[in-house]
């Protein structure tokens, strides 16, 4: 066991709030130590301009590799043949499940994190989300509203850059936007087509997403190649590599720690204070233990309950900070994937010309004016509109010269779709807890999820079809189909809760500073802290959070109080 | 939004530099004559090269075979295919085979032009009829003529499937046909539509 020097503050993780956290903590003085568990990662590591001519396999993935190191992890759209090398190994890295509630976990241990490999979409919640818990009484109330939010989510948006346009809904705010990306000719004619035929509540507007369509900050914008999930080496979309940890590096403030896997949290209980961590190094499997004044939990929202589950100790036998017993529930990820998509007739002589890494989306219609279905809350869609080039010509009649021309000049129909995202409800009986048996490749036991979609989810689900088939017919598309998802939770990668913020000590694990209710100087600022899910995708609401709970630290440090 | 064809979509600009040692290294080895055991028998080569260039003949621009379509199809049947895709696969090309030979007399190389596109033309239309075949059986099992049939045009059908993406997304093809580029100072949601524009 190695001691090393106190830190004014430790952040556990490296990725979309770890860099955030660093670099609120850092700039506002104080000397932080940035632990992350997996190997750093330069620019050079990404591949997103390799050629399917480059890959073995031209982009089908090497079997070998993803059957033998990444069973799970392929699953997802990412984890192909270039991009495996951001997702962890299986096998070093367990976990476990019921047998009939299957949950995926995909995870990157990287400098970073999934930072790199991220769906870049941010949306800010609004009061509709803030309120629902209270209003139907599913989960607890929050202990914020939007607009002690709002502040925080402006600061998040000026530093990382969202395309978007203003649209003045109130269940979607606007945000600071940079000029929003092309809507396909496809997707303006749906999109006037659907606001006509639906009264104008269903909105379609261009994605919000947290990449640059001008220079920003230092960073180029984008430049329209296509495969974001493989890195980028402008730094146009946000990630913490390339944008909050420079920053924070900037302030010569930051210790940046990779192959660090944080085994625990240290209780001090003379003074109710964590007194730092424990950490196993990845690469020599020595302990070794850092002291901070602060510990921020950045290691997203599983992993930070793992942590403090880890972390047990006599004054708290069932997991840190967990005097509520409500440590490891109300887990929660967001059901995703059903809607439909159809044939847009027309159009023949337009085309897209580079690759857009955003799509549309239509903001939440469901419960929003008034309660109106079988259902609680409601969902978002995802989407966009292409045409197949030479990628229908598998399944296309033909073949010989006028074939081979025609899928080089023609670029076939154009097809829309959507799919939904929903909320979910937050549910006691969604949990985290630690596997009896079962550890990781440093020995750390694994976590053992058992997280289900119950009826509320299935109810949305199949509403997402129907009012998705409803609008493509609207907009006039033919050949309408729908589709349901079957996906299990985790796979939409927003997994959430297990650390909820709340109102009294009793019924949460952090306050509404993201501040542990049981120990001080211990704050949670990943997805842990959610206390309700809403249908957006959530990284903008954990980066501002993560940066209102920094300000908020250094703040009550400054007063003497931490 | 289909992440998957972003993917495809990307630009071409890459640096050499950039190209995996792994991915280059076999397909150095495949340049070189290189053949893993699991891979085609040269009657099923020369068979995927034949309706391979049916599919995509010569033009003004490559056929597949002049961009390597037939080392790529081997390379998946070898390297890529777990057994409950090869076999049924590998079963259907030969049955195919055994058909053209039995039908015409001789192999499907051997026959002229005209029936060769005879013959893909049947395949193609059983394919576009929505009879796509059965699984076939492994190799070595004898079939019954109409098990024959469905194994040749399911074999077919995922042969096409293979020669369009490996014509596709070849380095020649990539550059010289489609003239794929990488970089944009924008996205453009309407740009008008002019055939052989770059990508």
């Amino acid at each position: 066991m190695t001691r090393r020097e106190p830190y004014d503050a430790i952040v556990v993780g490296s990725g979309i709030t770890g860099g955030w956290a660093a670099k609120e903590l850092t700039e506002r003085g104080l000397r932080t130590l940035v632990l992350e568990a997996g190997p750093p990662v330069t620019k050079d590591d990404f591949v997103e301009h390799v050629r399917p001519y480059q890959m073995k396999f031209r982009g089908f993935g090497d079997p070998e590799v993803l059957r033998r190191d990444h069973p799970i992890q392929r699953e997802c759209y990412a984890c192909d043949e270039m991009g495996h090398k951001f997702f962890v190994n299986d096998h070093e890295n367990p976990y476990t499940t019921p047998g009939d509630a299957p949950f995926r976990w995909f995870r990157g241990r990287q400098v970073g994190g999934r930072s790199i490999t991220w769906g870049r979409q941010v949306y800010r919640w609004s009061d509709l989300d803030f309120e629902a818990n209270a209003k139907d009484g599913h989960g607890n109330d929050w202990p914020v509203r939007y607009a002690d939010i709002a502040p925080w989510y402006a600061h998040v948006e000026r530093f990382i850059g969202v395309t978007g346009a203003v649209e003045g809904l109130p269940q979607l705010p606007d945000g600071e936007f940079l000029p929003p990306m092309e809507m396909t000719v496809v997707e303006r004619h749906a999109r006037d087509r659907i606001l006509a035929a639906f009264g104008g509540e269903r909105v379609m507007t261009i994605g919000r997403a947290a990449v640059l369509t001008r220079d920003h900050n230092g960073r180029k914008a984008c430049h329209y190649c296509g495969p974001c999930e493989r890195g980028c080496v402008t730094f146009s979309y946000f990630s913490s590599i390339g944008a909050t940890l420079p920053a924070a590096h900037r302030t010569g403030r930051l210790t940046l720690r990779p192959n660090s896997v944080v085994a625990e949290v240290l209780y001090d209980p003379t003074g109710a204070r964590v007194r730092g961590v424990r950490v196993i190094d990845a690469q020599t499997m020595q302990d070794v233990e850092f002291e901070g004044r602060v510990v921020f939990l950045c290691a997203s929202a599983i992993e930070s309950v793992r942590l403090l589950l880890n972390s047990k100790n006599a004054a708290f036998p069932d997991g840190l900070a967990n005097s509520s017993g409500t440590l490891g529930k109300y887990v929660m990820d967001h059901h995703y994937g059903s809607g439909a998509s159809g044939d847009m007739p027309g159009f023949l002589d337009k085309r897209t010309i580079g690759s857009r890494p955003n799509g549309i989306y239509i903001a939440r219609f469901r419960n929003v004016r008034r309660a109106e279905k079988n259902f609680l809350r409601g969902y978002g869609m995802q989407g966009g509109s292409s045409r197949a080039g030479w990628g229908r010509g598998g399944s296309m009649p033909g073949y010989g010269a006028a074939f081979k021309q025609s899928l080089t000049d023609d670029l076939g129909g154009w097809r829309l779709s959507a799919s939904g995202w929903g909320e979910t409800l937050p549910d006691v009986r969604n949990t985290i807890t630690l596997d009896p048996v079962v550890k990781d490749k440093w020995g750390i036991p694994a976590a053992r999820l058992d997280v289900r979609w119950r009826e509320n989810e299935r109810a949305m689900d199949e509403d997402m079809q129907t009012a998705c088939a409803e609008m493509l017919e609207a907009a006039g598309c033919t050949n309408v189909r729908t589709h349901g998802s079957s996906n299990p939770p985790g796979h939409c990668i927003h997994e959430m809760g297990g650390a909820r913020m709340s109102r009294t000590r009793d019924e949460g694990v952090v306050n509404r500073w993201n501040q542990a209710w049981d120990v001080k100087n211990l704050f949670i600022t990943d997805g842990a802290a959610m206390a309700s899910s809403a249908c957006q995708n959530p990284s903008i609401t954990y980066m501002a959070f993560t940066a209102r709970a920094a300000a908020y630290a250094v703040d009550a440090m400054n007063r003497g109080e931490l | 939004m289909n992440r998957r064809d972003l993917l495809r979509a990307a630009g071409a600009t890459a640096a050499i530099s950039l190209v995996p040692r792994a991915a280059e290294a076999a397909w150095a080895r495949i340049a070189s004559g290189y053949r893993g055991t699991a891979g085609l028998t040269p009657a099923q080569r020369a068979l995927v090269a034949g309706v391979a260039d049916v599919i995509l003949p010569r033009t003004d621009t490559p056929s597949a075979t002049d961009v390597g379509v037939t080392e790529w199809v081997d390379l998946i049947v070898a390297e890529y295919d777990t057994d409950d895709v090869r076999v049924p696969f590998l079963a259907g090309l030969d049955a195919l085979d055994a058909q053209v030979r039995a039908e015409r007399g001789r192999a499907f190389g051997d026959l002229d032009a005209n029936a060769q596109r005879e013959i893909v033309g049947g395949l193609d239309d059983a394919m576009t009829l929505g009879n796509r075949g059965g699984r076939g059986q492994a190799a070595g099992s004898t079939l019954t003529p109409e098990l024959q049939v469905r194994a040749a045009r399911a074999a077919y059908r995922r042969l096409k499937g293979l020669v369009i993406h490996g014509y596709f997304t070849s380095q020649r093809v990539e550059r010289e046909v489609l003239r794929v580029r990488t970089s944009f100072p924008t996205f453009q949601g309407a740009a008008e539509h002019r055939p052989g524009a770059a990508r």
